[in-house]
């Protein structure tokens, strides 16, 4: 069976203070060419450190005008907003910049409107969404504009019912869903999926029991967590299916205990942060999803977590925004 | 001076490209010292390599003349864009951008869109499940559909539906050449990227999405396509994604079989016009050998389908015990034919 | 599934040597192929010098699987395979090579041996038949004497390593990997 083996003396504490050193350090990077190659994506890297901090209450850290000039320059004249500055606007990016100005209390920083007109224009016939003006179609991007406008509080902005149609039809056999109909589950595409069902009030069309053992079925004798049969498990996975698996009331069908040692496992006890596998060089994606992940099992050291939106639920309470739960 | 080298090796990669437009593959060779007065670019037969040690002096000044010249702070003719966008992308072929800004020198006219399939081709051997490069792809792809349907005055149809009996013409000589070698080239494509990452998502995906566009309704292609994931899967027994192509495959040739005027048992690939003139077109549809002992000489019925499926994965169960693809293959032939 | 080794070595006193080797490094990107090729030799030669007469053992590394068999007459095999492809077709292919090879070449040549000096030629034949196991004929017949619960099974090369020996300092020594090799080893390695 395709897995790792954790080795005895690999982490079994949780390093908070270092994980907070890794991130507030990141960004002083810039000149890096690591930097560089990783530009293209660079609003979700700050919502991913960003959020990560704030479930570790360390968000005052972080600079909080510099960044929000930064979103407000990354606004275009579409309303939509991209990954850095000179680069093209995406759903994507959109959504990481929305969330990060929600963790600041501050959305108003961008033409709200704009952005709402923005993921309107994006809307298909079908009820699918296009990423960008240049029209790929995934349910990742159904999720995207969801999202957006839940937090923006504009969800009537679109067609919802249409919206949901087009993802019900990108449901597979084994419960599951892809990026497009008739494409293969994957756990990344199924958070979006249940996410997305969640916000719109229509979870009660998943098959919980069928999709959860799908789910469940991730969990390989490390603990980890994969996003498929047969893949190696990362850290990644343990958010996409840990928050599937509570979005649909399901989670206390894995060995909570197990995944918590892997993803303790997957820390760099020197440099902070997490890795996707034990051994293997950290980044600030994979930190978000360890301590995520942790959050969910019931970590008391960090904030609960919101499994729909990712982001801590003191945030979502405070804009009233209540993502539905199967029990 | 480092101005002078990123030129250079801009100007020496497009140079390659001209003289020779075979290559067929890019890599980084380690090398993490320059060598005196050599260029950083080497080709061998139909390989380009760059050396290691060049990659952080040129991505970054790369990157930066790009973004320049989209904020308009900078201004760069259309050669040099083209140049630039090739070097980058071989480099970093998620810099949506910079697909994005061929994207737009695509619809002046400036480049041609198989120069485009060519070089996402050349990207992906380096970067075989690079999500913007598959999305750009199917960009171009509908561009180039577009084109031929209003050359030839083909249909374009509606709607993502799998294929479809009524509509069902049958066969591949009714794809225009240039969709048959699109078709054909795709395949290559998704094939070679599908061999150099095990369960890469983002090439079965895109294998599914060009059947749906480019192949949509000709069962001849779903039976060639069933026949030669056969061997292919039998030896990938973990590739979760080559046999979730399959199972596309198999769910989509049913739902042509049943749509048949006779929607029975008794339904038959003869009746939709889509067989094969002989037995062995028939077994080889199959992906099957002369000798395969459970061949009834005839007709393939929907049963018959089930039957070969369900034998086919008994065996490669029997022969790589272990592998939860193959039980999950199983779960789903098992949960169509109920379904049926 | 693949097979991307076959080799067959001589394990002397404290070394072992290599007499005879095919790669199918087909799945490798072209300029990393040679390094490749290196490293699988230069695996194959630990593993059979770190591996005791009379035994057969898997190694794994990464996603790769080496398999080794060192008969007691000090003739070895190992092939590199990937997780895929099954054990026990490995082992048969083993032991068939070992066989052959033995009948073929006299045994006087063995210490001495090199892949230019040693005239069998069936190693590349074998590798790409064995390809596909099910083609290969090795699948139905499991072989008596071939009792897999004696393979020892080793989860990283480090564990066939003696204390204090790391796989890194070896690769650093080695006189048979060359710079760039090494440099290949360096960045291949994600791990800190
Ligand atoms: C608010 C948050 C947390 C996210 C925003 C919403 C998005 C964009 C979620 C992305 C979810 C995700 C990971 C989707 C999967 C994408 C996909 C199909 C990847 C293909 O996988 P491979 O490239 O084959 O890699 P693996 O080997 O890991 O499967």
């Amino acid at each position: 069976m395709k897995d790792v083996v954790i080795k005895p003396d690999a982490p079994n504490a949780l390093i908070l203070d270092k994980h907070a050193d890794y991130i507030a350090a990141y960004g002083s990077k810039r000149d890096d060419y690591e930097y560089t190659l990783s530009e293209y994506l660079r609003m979700s890297g700050i919502y991913w450190g960003l959020t990560v901090m704030d479930l570790m209450s360390q968000l005052p850290r972080m600079n909080c005008e510099e960044i929000t000039e930064f979103i407000k320059s990354c606004q275009h004249e579409c309303g939509g907003i991209s990954a850095s500055i000179g680069h093209d606007p995406h759903l994507l990016y959109t959504l990481s910049a929305v969330q990060i100005l929600t963790l600041y209390d501050n959305v108003q920083a961008v033409d709200v409107d704009k952005v709402v007109e923005y993921i309107k224009a994006l809307q298909q016939e079908d009820g699918s969404f296009a990423g960008d003006k240049w029209g790929e179609i995934d349910t990742r991007f159904s999720f995207c504009a969801v999202a957006t406008l839940a937090l923006l509080g504009k969800l009537d902005a679109i067609d919802v019912n249409k919206a949901i149609e087009f993802v019900l039809s990108c449901m597979n056999f084994d419960g599951g869903f892809g990026c497009r109909p008739g494409s293969e589950s994957h756990a990344g595409q199924i958070y979006c999926c249940t996410g997305f069902l969640s916000l719109t009030g229509q979870l009660h069309r998943v098959n919980a029991d069928l999709l959860g053992w799908w789910l469940c079925e991730r969990q390989l004798p490390s603990g980890g967590l994969n996003g498929r049969p047969e893949k190696l498990p990362d850290v990644c996975y343990s958010w996409w299916v840990l928050a599937s698996l509570k979005i649909i009331g399901r989670i206390h069908w894995i060995d909570k205990a197990k995944l918590r040692a892997f993803i303790l496992a997957c820390q760099d006890e020197e440099t902070g942060g997490f890795a996707d596998r034990p051994g293997d060089m950290v980044d600030p994606f994979h930190t978000l999803f360890g301590v995520a992940g942790l959050s969910l099992l019931g970590e008391e050291q960090v904030k609960p977590v919101n499994p729909v939106l990712c982001m801590p639920e003191d945030v979502l309470r405070r804009i009233g925004l209540e993502p539905d739960l199967l029990n | 001076e480092v101005a002078v080298l990123v030129q250079r090796v801009v100007r020496d990669i497009s140079n390659a490209f001209k003289k020779n437009p075979n290559i067929d593959e890019i890599g980084i060779i380690p090398c993490p010292e320059p060598r005196y007065n050599r260029s950083p670019i080497v080709l061998i037969e139909t390989k380009l390599g760059l050396e290691s040690w060049c990659v952080k002096f040129l991505l970054p000044s790369l990157h930066r003349k790009l973004l320049l010249y989209r904020q308009r702070k900078n201004y760069l003719d259309r050669e040099a864009l083209v140049d630039v966008t090739v070097t980058l992308l071989l480099l970093n072929p998620d810099f949506t951008t910079a697909w994005n800004i061929r994207k737009e020198l695509l619809q002046c006219g400036v480049l041609n869109p198989e120069k485009d399939l060519y070089l996402g081709k050349l990207a992906l051997t380096r970067f075989p499940k690079s999500p913007e490069t598959w999305i750009h792809r199917r960009w171009v792809l509908l561009q180039i559909l577009q084109q031929c349907y209003a050359q030839k005055g083909c249909r374009k149809e509606q709607g993502e539906g799998y294929l479809c009996h009524t509509e069902a013409t049958g066969s591949s000589q009714n794809l225009c050449t240039h969709q048959a070698k699109l078709l054909h080239q795709e395949m290559t494509v998704c094939s070679e990227a599908a061999g150099r990452y095990p369960s890469n998502y983002n090439a079965w995906s895109h294998r599914i999405w060009v059947l749906q566009h480019i192949a949509k309704d000709n069962v001849e292609v779903f039976l060639e396509e069933f026949s030669s994931m056969r061997l292919w899967v039998s030896m990938h027994v973990s590739d979760h994604s080559g046999f979730h192509y399959r199972q596309f495959l198999l769910q989509a040739l049913l739902t042509a079989l049943c749509k048949a005027p006779q929607s029975t048992a008794a339904t038959t690939l003869h009746q939709q016009g889509i067989t094969t003139t002989s037995q062995s077109d028939t077994r080889a549809a199959f992906g099957l050998n002369e000798s395969s002992k459970e061949w009834q000489p005839g007709i393939v019925t929907i049963p018959q389908l089930f039957d070969l499926e369900m034998e086919f994965c008994s065996e490669l169960i029997h022969s790589f015990p272990g592998h939860e693809t193959l039980w999950c293959h199983r779960r789903q032939v098992v949960f169509l034919w109920y379904q049926w | 599934m693949k097979l991307y080794s076959l080799s067959i070595l001589h394990k002397g006193a404290t070394k072992s040597h290599l007499l005879k080797a095919a790669y199918d490094l087909s799945s490798f990107s072209f300029f990393q192929r040679s390094s490749v090729q290196e490293f699988m030799t230069f695996t194959s030669a630990l593993i059979v010098e770190r591996t005791s007469h009379g035994s057969r053992a898997s190694v794994k590394e990464q996603e790769y699987l080496c398999h080794v068999y060192v008969r007691n007459d000090d003739l070895s095999a190992v092939v590199i395979a990937d997780h895929e492809y099954p054990q026990r077709v490995c082992f048969t292919l083993l032991d068939k090579v070992l066989e052959e090879f033995s009948r073929q070449v006299d045994s006087i040549d063995w210490p001495s041996g090199n892949p230019d000096a040693i005239n069998y030629k069936a190693l590349d034949i074998h590798l790409a038949k064995y390809q596909n196991p099910r083609e290969a004929d090795a699948m139905t017949k499991v072989q008596a004497e071939l009792d897999e619960t004696k393979i020892i099974l080793h989860n990283t090369m480090e564990s066939l390593l003696e204390r204090g020996e790391k796989l890194d300092d070896l690769v650093a020594k080695s006189e048979h990997l060359g710079n760039q090799s090494k440099a290949f080893y360096k960045t291949a390695r994600k791990q800190n």
